[in-house]
């Protein structure tokens, strides 16, 4: 079952086009990949699902609500943990938590515990956010968009800026959501999305160039691995 | 009502955690009472504007445009950081986020009256002068009340606009102008036409109303009383506070949907 069909969406910026006749479905329960180098579209479309930016033309639903006149209710069901770890710094990772929560009247302690357990963010509770390293910043990131139990988690470049190992953990915490909700990933990190997503689409100048599974697009490509087969994409549609 | 108070809590957190609202909005009138009141007592009383009674209810509105600094910090800030977006997406509507900065900055406004009323008892006992009496104390906070109101909204106005590094700037350019044009320390009503023309802005005719319940008396040595100035402030003081509600809900509501 789809959760998301996005039916033509553009976007255009005065005199650039950041979305040209996207069109894709997401299924229930899919870790979906958005993947494209800089500028590409990828923040822009998460931006419309989210309802903070306004599509130019076409059609999305998500969860059957349409997102130009039931955004309301498809707020209720979504959360986005944005490229920017978007925290209130002067709070405590408690307090943090705790803040998203009530705005989701879901201030239950053992949602709450079991998140910090999921996160690792015990050693760091009654710490404020602004004074934690970047990694646990990102995890405090995710942590609060999870607390609102979400259908569906838009995790705009959520390893951006972090080392090998704390990407590595994050990964790991990602996985282990996968099985309960519908993740929307965007990375320009390609083994991020090789090793996260079940299906990947790639986007280029706001044009969606192939949407399917990691292996379809090497097979397509007829590419021995992803990250050839990624710039082949690219680079043909530059052209 | 809940996310309302939810957002109102995270807010007063950050902002007394934020160590430069007690030197703005609590430290400086303070300070700016209390060097005035030396500057007075050393000019042998000869400087009417410094008297307690007449400091009183310009110090009040002059602090009033520290909470504008301090909510266009804020605003600016949450913009910057991304944490507004983030909460965009979240089921809270503007008015949950408008009324959560609009009661912080009630907060800090009623906090600086308080203290400003306190120290300016302190003044007059120091100094032996009658103080205003408590049916006028309520009088002067409920007379000052639409200046906060203009002062939370420009605050929020300022910081959906600009960014965080320009709007203390802008701000500090209006901080200028209610020392300045409310006439807190100047005495405004000899200087001609151009008293004249800061009847039109709300910082002076805010200062006349408050000095006509203060009982005080301008430079002149004559009383103020309700003349054609404090009628005709009455009506600037509301305007500026409809227009700045006005402005402020409109620039908030475009930036939740933008492009940006």
């Amino acid at each position: 079952m789809n959760i998301i069909t996005i039916d033509n969406v553009c976007k255009n910026y005065k005199s650039k086009k950041a979305l040209d006749n996207v069109s894709l479905s997401i299924k229930q329960g899919e870790l979906f990949g958005l993947l494209g180098v800089n500028g590409a579209g990828k923040t822009t479309l998460i931006k419309i699902l989210c309802g903070l930016t306004r599509k130019t033309s076409g059609t999305i639903r998500i969860n059957n609500f349409d997102v130009d006149k039931e955004i309301d209710k498809i707020k209720e069901i979504i959360d986005i943990s944005p490229q920017e770890t978007s925290v209130a710094n002067n709070l405590t990772v408690k307090e943090n938590l705790e803040f998203f929560a009530n705005i989701y009247n879901n201030n239950d302690a053992n949602t709450i515990n079991e998140i910090v357990d999921v996160f690792n963010l015990n050693e760091v509770l009654n710490q404020r956010a602004k004074t934690l390293s970047g990694g646990y910043k990102r995890r405090l990131s995710i942590a609060i968009a999870l607390i609102s139990k979400p259908k569906i988690l838009f995790l705009d470049e959520p390893t951006l800026g972090l080392d090998v190992f704390a990407r590595r953990e994050l990964w790991n915490i990602i996985k282990k959501l996968q099985k309960n909700i519908t993740i929307i990933l965007t990375s320009h990190y390609l083994e991020e999305i090789e090793n996260l997503c079940d299906r990947v689409a790639i986007l280029s100048n706001g044009k969606l160039l192939k949407i399917g599974t990691i292996e379809e697009i090497k097979q397509l490509n007829n590419t021995q691995n992803f990250e050839d087969s990624f710039i082949k994409l690219v680079e043909a549609n530059n052209e | 009502m809940n996310k309302v108070v939810n957002f109102y809590k995270r807010n007063l957190k950050e902002v007394l955690r934020d160590p430069l609202i007690y030197i703005f909005c609590l430290g400086f009138p303070i300070a700016m009472f209390f060097l005035f009141y030396i500057i007075n007592k050393f000019s042998n009383g000869n400087t009417p504007t410094f008297e307690v009674l007449s400091l009183l209810p310009g110090i009040i509105v002059f602090s009033y445009s520290f909470v504008m600094l301090t909510l266009s910090i804020m605003v600016s800030k949450d913009k910057q950081t991304f944490f507004l977006k983030r909460l965009y997406s979240s089921p809270m509507k503007s008015y949950d986020f408008i009324l959560g900065y609009s009661l912080v900055g009630l907060f800090i406004g009623v906090l600086q009256t308080l203290i400003c009323i306190i120290t300016g008892l302190i003044i007059s006992l120091i100094s032996s002068v009658d103080f205003v009496s408590i049916s006028n104390i309520l009088l002067l906070i409920i007379a000052q009340f639409p200046m906060l109101i203009t002062n939370i909204f420009l605050g929020i106005l300022f910081g959906t606009i600009f960014s965080d590094k320009s709007a203390p700037g802008i701000c500090s350019v209006f901080i200028s102008l209610a020392g300045i044009l409310g006439g807190c320390w100047m005495p405004i009503e000899t200087m001609g036409s151009f008293e004249t023309f800061c009847r039109f802005l709300p910082f002076y005719p805010s200062v006349y109303i408050g000095r006509i319940i203060t009982n005080s008396t301008n430079a002149l040595g004559i009383a103020y009383s309700f003349d054609n100035i404090a009628s005709f402030g009455l009506i600037t003081i509301s305007l500026f506070m409809i227009a700045s509600i006005f402005l402020a809900i409109f620039a908030f509501n475009k930036n939740m949907v933008s492009d940006k």
